[in-house]
């Protein structure tokens, strides 16, 4: 057992033949320790699906390491469970023989019971085939046959998208309980940053192939401020992240340096106003716990 | 701990397939089983009855061509379904697989890519080569027992391939092109018509290209007076044959050289499916 779930070095991935090739990732490094539930955003085509699939080993790297459970992600196999965007289950198999291969496929670690009870929260026939299923419902048994691996490490690409806001809320639950239960590291993707507000405790925001903040949600958030100051204000030496002028205000989102002045009524932003001023400005300096410690020494 | 993809869960999932296989393999072991029995008894008869006591005789439409029909549909079956299943195997599985991304599903079931693809392999190719075998065996029986002096001779191009070892073989060329395809490809349909293209193709190479490769006999004679060649022999053209006897020895050869392109083929897709994935 290990304190580190992920642990990316100078990561790249380049996709596509030499002259019209495109980086997906690029020099990406960040640490997630073990029992987190983080969530990973970023805009469309920012590399988020990449990272998942470079932490799982379905693809091998361009460039860089990434380091799963304290190993290779090929040897974590095993221990990681992996959920895609578009939830391949095979089609030809009904509910009842997909888990019957997850049993299959992990032998003396397949937890049926739990598999089952995700599947029969959606209140599904289990002989009724993969192919004649609903999105959300293939959401479903492709999270049972996760979860049904009793994983170290939950990997999830946009689990949420096909599922309507009830069974968003009781899988939610379920994928907490078993955070909880057993210890698991949850990562997942999304773009819908309010629905991660409430479960997740860590944040990896990924803006073109890089990675633009990473860290415990908490520390993020106090590590940022909203500012309110007379126009003209310099804000130096605090990092603006974001400023807007109006009238004779500005407003801004800082990453103070040293202590605020008290008249420009600060605030701590949400998590979406944070995500959202970084993603609004993509020039904005990266802060990932690699940076910070270079700035402290 | 990592799982292998165990035989059941294969063939669970590729059952369309195995369906198919079985469906063939039947059809033709019934089509032999009747050239040998019934076939073949109605074919001598109807041949002594017509031309036992009068030559040259005529015959049409009767027990003889039935039984010639029978056995030529074999021969042609036996030399391509084999093919056409196994590159379906190859191409479309694991193409398929790709295309739609249950090969990412089943390697994040704990299952590594290598051994998925040994799966992918092993099983299909245990199951063509036995009932090819099967196939050749019986076909080897009819042809064995042939009594009727017609139509039936070693050197025939389809009765040589189905007769011998290159039969087996060359399905799993099919299977190990098709598999590579399907890697390369990640599309199910254009990587199975690849796959059985190409591997037809190597076949009727290799098939012409072997005697060639085999030291051969020269009858006596030239161009302008003709050749005095024996009866029973593999013509080359100018004089040159290959005797009866050499039936094993071109048998051997080309199967050695489809299994070590088979080889080559499953060597390429093993190094690049490891290549790609970590």
């Amino acid at each position: 057992m290990t304190d580190t779930a992920i642990e990316a070095d100078a990561l790249a991935k380049r996709f596509g033949r030499l002259g019209r090739a495109t980086w997906a990732l690029r020099d990406c490094s960040f640490r997630l320790p073990a029992g987190r539930v983080c969530a990973v955003v970023g805009p469309n085509g920012a590399g988020k699906s990449t990272l998942l699939a470079l932490a799982a080993g379905l693809t091998a790297p361009t460039g860089g390491t990434v380091t799963v459970l304290g190993t290779t992600p090929g040897a974590a196999r095993a221990r990681v469970g992996f959920v895609a965007q578009d939830k391949p289950l095979y089609p030809q198999l009904s509910i009842a023989e997909t888990l019957r291969m997850g049993a299959d496929l992990n032998p003396g670690h397949w937890d049926a019971a739990a598999a089952q009870r995700v599947v029969a929260g959606g209140d599904l026939d289990p002989k009724k085939r993969i192919r004649s299923l609903s999105g959300g419902q293939r959401t479903r048994v492709a999270l049972a046959l996760a979860l049904g691996k009793r994983p170290e490490l939950l990997l999830m690409d946009e689990p949420m998208a096909d599922l309507d806001p009830l069974a968003r809320h009781e899988l939610m639950g379920v994928l907490m309980a078993q955070a909880a239960e057993h210890g698991t590291t949850i990562v997942m993707s999304s773009h819908v940053v309010a629905e991660l507000e409430d479960s997740c405790d860590h944040l990896l925001l990924i803006g073109e192939g890089r990675v633009r903040l990473a860290g415990e949600i908490d520390e993020l958030l106090e590590g940022h401020a909203r500012v309110s100051a007379p126009a003209q204000s310099d804000l130096s030496p605090h990092t603006v992240i974001e400023s807007r002028t109006t009238g004779r205000q500005v407003s801004a989102l800082v990453r103070p340096v040293g202590t605020l002045r008290a008249d420009w009524q600060g605030g701590t932003p949400s998590l979406e106003e944070l995500v959202l001023s970084y993603l609004r400005n993509p020039e904005a300096p990266a802060l990932t716990p690699a940076k910070s410690e270079e700035f402290s020494a | 701990m990592t799982a292998t993809l165990p035989a059941p869960t294969v063939l669970r999932l590729h059952r369309t397939a195995l369906t198919g296989w079985l469906v063939a393999f039947t059809a033709v072991a019934a089509l032999l089983l009747w050239a040998y029995g019934p076939g073949a008894d109605a074919a001598v008869a109807e041949w002594n009855r017509l031309c036992a006591r009068q030559r040259p005789c005529t015959w049409g439409g009767g027990s003889i061509m039935n039984y010639y029909r029978a056995f030529t549909l074999a021969e042609f079956l036996i030399l391509w379904i084999p093919g056409l299943v196994a590159a379906w195997a190859g191409a479309a599985l694991i193409g398929r697989e790709l295309e739609n991304g249950t090969a990412r599903l089943a390697w994040t079931q704990g299952v590594t890519p290598t051994r998925w693809l040994a799966a992918k392999l092993t099983v299909p190719a245990v199951l063509l080569t036995a009932g090819t075998t099967v196939l050749v065996l019986l076909h080897r029986l009819a042809y064995d027992t042939n009594t009727l002096p017609m139509g039936w001779t070693w050197d025939r191009d389809n009765t040589f391939g189905t007769n011998g070892t290159t039969a087996i073989a060359w399905p799993l060329l099919a299977l190990a092109v098709g598999a590579f395809a399907g890697l390369l490809l990640r599309r199910a349909l254009p990587a199975l018509a690849v796959g059985f293209l190409v591997a037809g193709t190597v076949r009727i190479l290799v098939h012409e290209t072997t005697p060639h490769l085999w030291p051969h006999e020269t009858a006596a004679g030239d161009a302008k007076n003709g050749y005095r060649t024996p009866v029973n022999v593999m013509n080359l053209g100018e004089g040159t044959y290959h005797p009866a006897s050499h039936f094993w020895p071109l048998q051997l050869v080309e199967t050695g050289f489809a299994l070590a392109i088979t080889a080559a083929a499953v060597t390429t897709a093993f190094w690049l499916l490891r290549r790609r994935t970590a």
